[in-house]
This record gives structure tokens, C-alpha cells and sequence, in this order.
């Protein structure tokens, strides 16, 4: 497969009638330049959260794509994100990773910037300028779009975005199990600790895909398993629910997003878990059991690794934590990995998550070392001239999926493959790289927003309604 | 030693003399070493801006009164 034009994603590079997918689009710094205009200038992408800026003036430097973005609540309480470059001569007018100011100067020249963005300060206004400067139109550039969901805060550039729900979709029960607390109530989470920060030699896709749902890869893990880093001393999580739980892939083929998800048989109680702490143990029991009293399907729902297209990764339980593989280049990834906890969980449970959590996720967590000694030598061994002309295959489970899912009256949406027998599918992996070539094939947003065609079709109008 | 003037070591309520020849009031320092916010008590050469808050650039600063 070879690369001839802009157009040549499908079937060229992604040919999922066949399930092969060309290295070229994980090695070819072309394929990179294009990626950041066509899907990450005008994907959703997860800024941060609210807890990190709780007071007027609190300030996150974030990232969107490969540029740096501040996430401020101004002095008047709004949340706001800017690109994080100067007007003037594009010097970064923030340089800290977090913090509390009045203004954002930059260092070059000093244009000052209140944190609604406004240019408040020009060195030399009336002598230099003048006053001919108009100061109105120089403020910070900001985003398009700014959603704040459950406390989590997305951005886009592109005005011509739908709105965030919009595009999360149905994906938005997933997302929930982090944002929700533990008990089920809505928008309890709040960041613990800082954000972990590392970079991987690999291509972003490498993790994107890992974590939209490859349980093929367990293997990597058992020597993580065996030492038995989990919550209760045994194996690398606390899942004994998961014996009695259908274990499936749910891919949104219209929304790019996909997950592993575990559904629990009606009336299930409560399994012991976190056994090597007995408040802790407490504290979920008691938290299990009120998430099942509450109306709605995910008390049945157990969250598992999943992708929010493009770039988000969500792990809603063990370690609760989203990751955001930033593209730095072709070749390398920075990787920012925000974990949480429920906002009222005494200190005990937050501090032995914490251990928790450290020991399985982030640079030094065991799990994620697995995975980035997997996906640094794969990207370094796909980036030779032989190694090049040979795609990589994803046809496990090739026409398996189903629509309109449904056990013991629970039903899902998008395309779902059980895999409580089939162990594994490549489902997850399909439906991300066909929803990226669509975007990289794409024009605007009016092409990508399948759905909203499908419901203007006759016949439609009224069931999208 | 410097004579140079830090002005993230100025406290709120110092005055200051302007290059302009206005003293200046600090209500505010955002510690970011480049602007003042400060309120006008003499403006000799704009008497309209005695009592008006603006930020002040720390280059325009001639003294610190004391």
C-alpha cells in the first residue's frame, strides 16, 4: 500500500474490507501534518478538569494536538481556554505548569493579558503605537467550542463541531462511570494529586488503540498478574463480579468512540473486594450498593478501557483515570494521565487509591510499562523500508458485531461483539482507524456528521425527533 | 548592585514616580515582574487621570518614594 494523495485513506491505507492497515499512517511524518489539521483542529478534546481550577485566577496549562492551550477560570468566575502564544510574536505568555495570577504577560515584550484573554497591557501604547493598536482584537486567540461535562472540560477549534454531547453520542453512559461517583451520584469526581507527564517514542495511535478495547494484549500483562498489584493482593485489579458478567466491545461506528464494557445480571450483589484494607472495603461495599439503588442502566455497568475519539483514553475503574495521548511527532507522544477519586471518599480511601493507582498507571505504574515497551519497539520496528510494505492485520472477529445489543434487558448501542466465549475482537481497532480516515478524508464537518444526514433522510425526521 | 527597580519587591500602597512625571499608588502587584496595577494620585501632564486605576509598565517607573 502506498500513499497517493489525500485520498487514498480508504481503501488505500485503511482497508477494512480486507482488516489491513498500513504502517504509513503510524510512521509517515506526512500522514502526521495532515492528522493535525484534519482531526485534531477539529475534534473535541479533553482540556482538563474543574477541580483544578476551583477560584478566580486558577490557571492549567493543557494541551490540544500539539499546541499549548491555558485553561483559566477568570476573575469572573468563567472558564476559559486560550491558546497559550502571544499576539505579538507567539512567545508563550504562560510558562508555569499551574497557578493563581492576575494576568498572563508575556515575557518577550510584555503584552499582558487579563484571564478573559483581553490584551489589558502594551508597553509603550501611546508613545510607540501611538494608541493606533487595536487592543480589542488582540486578545488571546480561544477556542470555539468549551464544554464543561460533570466537571470534565472539552474544547474544539472548529466552530463547525457539533456540540459536545452531540458528538460523545451514546458514548456518554460510558464517560459517566468516570465522571459519576461511585455510588452513582452524577458528577462526584474530582482530580487527585497532580498530572503524570511522560513521553513515549511511539506514534499517538499506538495507545489510542491499545485502549479502545485490546484484551488480546493480557499476555504482556502476567507478569503484572503474578505479582498481584491489585486492590486486593491478587492479580492486576479487584473484578471478581466480572465470573458472572457478560464482557463485550462497543464501537460507535458514527462517533469514532469505543470501549470494553462488563454488564452484571439484574438483582447481582455486591461482591467483597479491597480486602487488604477493611475501610476501604467498607467504603465500596457500601458505595456498590447504593449505585444499585439508583434508577438508570450503569449500576449494571462496569467500566473498562475505552477511547473517546480521538485522543482520550477513559479507564473508569481501576484505576479511574483518562489519559490524553498528546502527538508530539510522527515518532514520539506525550502522555497525560489525570487520575480521580470521589470527592467525599474519606482520606484513608483516596490515599490507598493513590498507592494504588501509582503502582499500575503512569510512567512508573508496572501495567503501563507493559504497554509502552510494546508500542515504542512495535513504532521503531514499522518504520524500515521492508517493515513498511507490510500492512498490519485487524480481522479478528470481521462481521461478529451486532447492532441492537440486548442481555437480561439490558440493551447497548452501536456495534457490539460479545466476547464472555470469543475472548477477544479487533472491532474496537476498525472502528477507530474508519472513523480517523473519514476524518482525513473529510472537508468539513458537514461530511462527518453522518447521523444528522441520516436522521434529515425521508422517513427519518421524525424517529431522530 | 542595581539600580534597577524589582517590582515584584514593591508592596500595595508604595508610591511611585513615572517617567510621564505622575505618581502612582500600587493597589495591586501580580508578581509577574513587568506590570503594576496602581491608582493616579498626580498626573501633572493628564490631571483627568488622578484617582483612575491602570496597570503601569515597569519600565515607566523612575523611583520608588519612600
Amino acid at each position: 500500500m502506498t500513499i497517493s494523495g489525500t485520498r487514498a485513506y480508504r481503501p488505500g491505507l485503511v482497508d477494512l474490507a480486507s482488516g489491513q492497515i498500513s504502517r504509513e499512517i503510524f510512521v509517515s511524518e506526512d500522514i502526521y501534518a495532515q492528522e493535525q489539521e484534519c482531526v485534531f483542529a477539529r475534534s473535541w478534546l479533553f482540556v482538563g478538569h474543574e477541580s483544578q481550577i476551583p477560584n478566580p485566577g486558577d490557571f492549567f496549562v493543557s494541551r490540544m494536538g500539539e499546541e499549548s492551550v491555558i485553561l483559566c477560570r477568570s476573575r469572573a468566575g468563567n472558564v476559559h481556554v486560550f491558546l497559550n502564544s502571544c499576539r505579538h510574536r507567539g512567545m508563550k505568555v504562560c510558562r508555569y505548569d499551574d497557578g493563581n495570577t492576575v494576568v498572563f504577560t508575556c515575557p518577550y515584550h510584555g503584552w499582558s493579558y487579563s484571564t478573559d484573554g483581553a490584551l489589558v497591557g502594551v508597553p509603550y501604547f501611546r508613545e510607540a503605537y501611538r494608541t493606533e493598536l487595536d487592543r480589542s482584537k488582540m486578545g488571546l486567540i480561544e477556542v470555539a467550542q468549551l464544554y464543561s461535562y460533570k466537571g470534565s472540560i472539552w474544547a474544539s477549534w472548529d466552530p463547525a463541531a457539533p456540540p459536545f454531547l452531540e458528538y460523545l453520542g451514546e458514548f456518554r453512559r460510558f464517560l459517566d462511570l468516570i465522571l459519576d461517583g461511585w455510588d452513582g451520584r452524577e458528577g462526584q469526581a474530582e482530580l487527585l494529586g497532580g498530572v503524570q507527564k511522560w513521553i513515549i517514542p511511539c506514534n499517538w495511535k499506538f495507545p489510542a488503540e491499545n485502549f479502545s478495547g485490546d484484551t488480546y494484549h493480557n499476555i504482556s500483562h502476567r507478569s503484572v498478574d503474578l505479582v498481584g498489584a491489585g486492590p486486593s493482593g491478587r492479580s492486576r485489579r479487584d473484578y471478581s463480579e466480572l465470573n458472572v458478567a457478560r464482557k463485550l466491545h462497543v464501537a460507535l461506528p458514527d462517533r469514532g468512540h469505543q470501549t470494553i464494557t462488563y454488564v452484571l445480571p439484574k438483582d447481582h450483589e455486591p461482591q467483597p473486594a479491597y480486602q487488604n484494607s477493611p475501610e476501604v472495603a467498607e467504603y465500596f461495599r457500601h458505595c456498590e450498593e447504593e449505585r444499585r439503588k439508583r434508577p438508570g442502566i450503569n449500576g449494571r455497568m462496569i467500566g473498562a478501557p475505552g477511547e473517546i475519539f480521538p485522543n482520550t483514553a477513559l479507564l473508569p475503574r481501576q484505576p479511574r483515570t483518562l489519559a490524553v495521548w498528546h502527538p508530539v511527532s510522527a515518532h514520539q507522544t506525550e502522555v497525560w494521565r489525570f487520575f480521580f477519586v470521589d470527592r467525599d471518599a474519606p482520606r484513608v480511601v483516596k490515599n490507598f487509591l493513590r498507592d494504588y493507582y501509582i503502582r499500575y498507571s503512569g510512567p512508573a505504574g508496572m501495567t503501563e510499562q507493559d504497554d509502552m515497551e510494546n508500542w515504542s519497539y512495535a513504532h521503531a520496528a514499522s518504520r524500515g523500508v521492508i517493515a513498511r510494505r507490510h500492512p498490519y492485520t485487524y480481522q479478528m472477529g470481521m462481521g461478529h458485531a451486532v447492532e441492537n445489543y440486548e442481555w437480561d434487558g439490558l440493551k447497548l448501542p452501536g456495534r457490539v461483539i460479545d466476547l464472555t466465549r470469543a475472548v477477544a475482537s479487533e472491532e474496537p481497532m476498525r472502528n477507530l482507524y474508519h472513523r480517523w480516515a473519514q476524518f482525513m478524508e473529510a472537508n468539513s464537518w458537514d461530511e462527518l456528521m453522518t447521523w444528522r444526514n441520516q436522521a434529515n433522510a425521508p422517513g427519518n425526521a421524525q424517529a431522530a425527533q | 548592585m542595581s539600580d534597577l527597580i524589582n517590582v515584584r519587591d514593591l508592596a500595595v500602597g508604595r508610591r511611585l514616580l513615572l517617567a510621564n512625571g505622575a505618581e502612582v499608588e500600587i493597589v495591586s502587584n501580580p508578581q509577574d515582574g513587568v506590570w503594576l496595577f496602581v491608582r493616579y494620585c498626580s498626573s501633572p501632564p493628564d490631571p483627568a487621570t488622578v484617582g483612575e486605576e491602570e496597570m503601569i509598565f515597569a519600565q515607566d517607573i523612575i523611583e520608588v518614594r519612600p
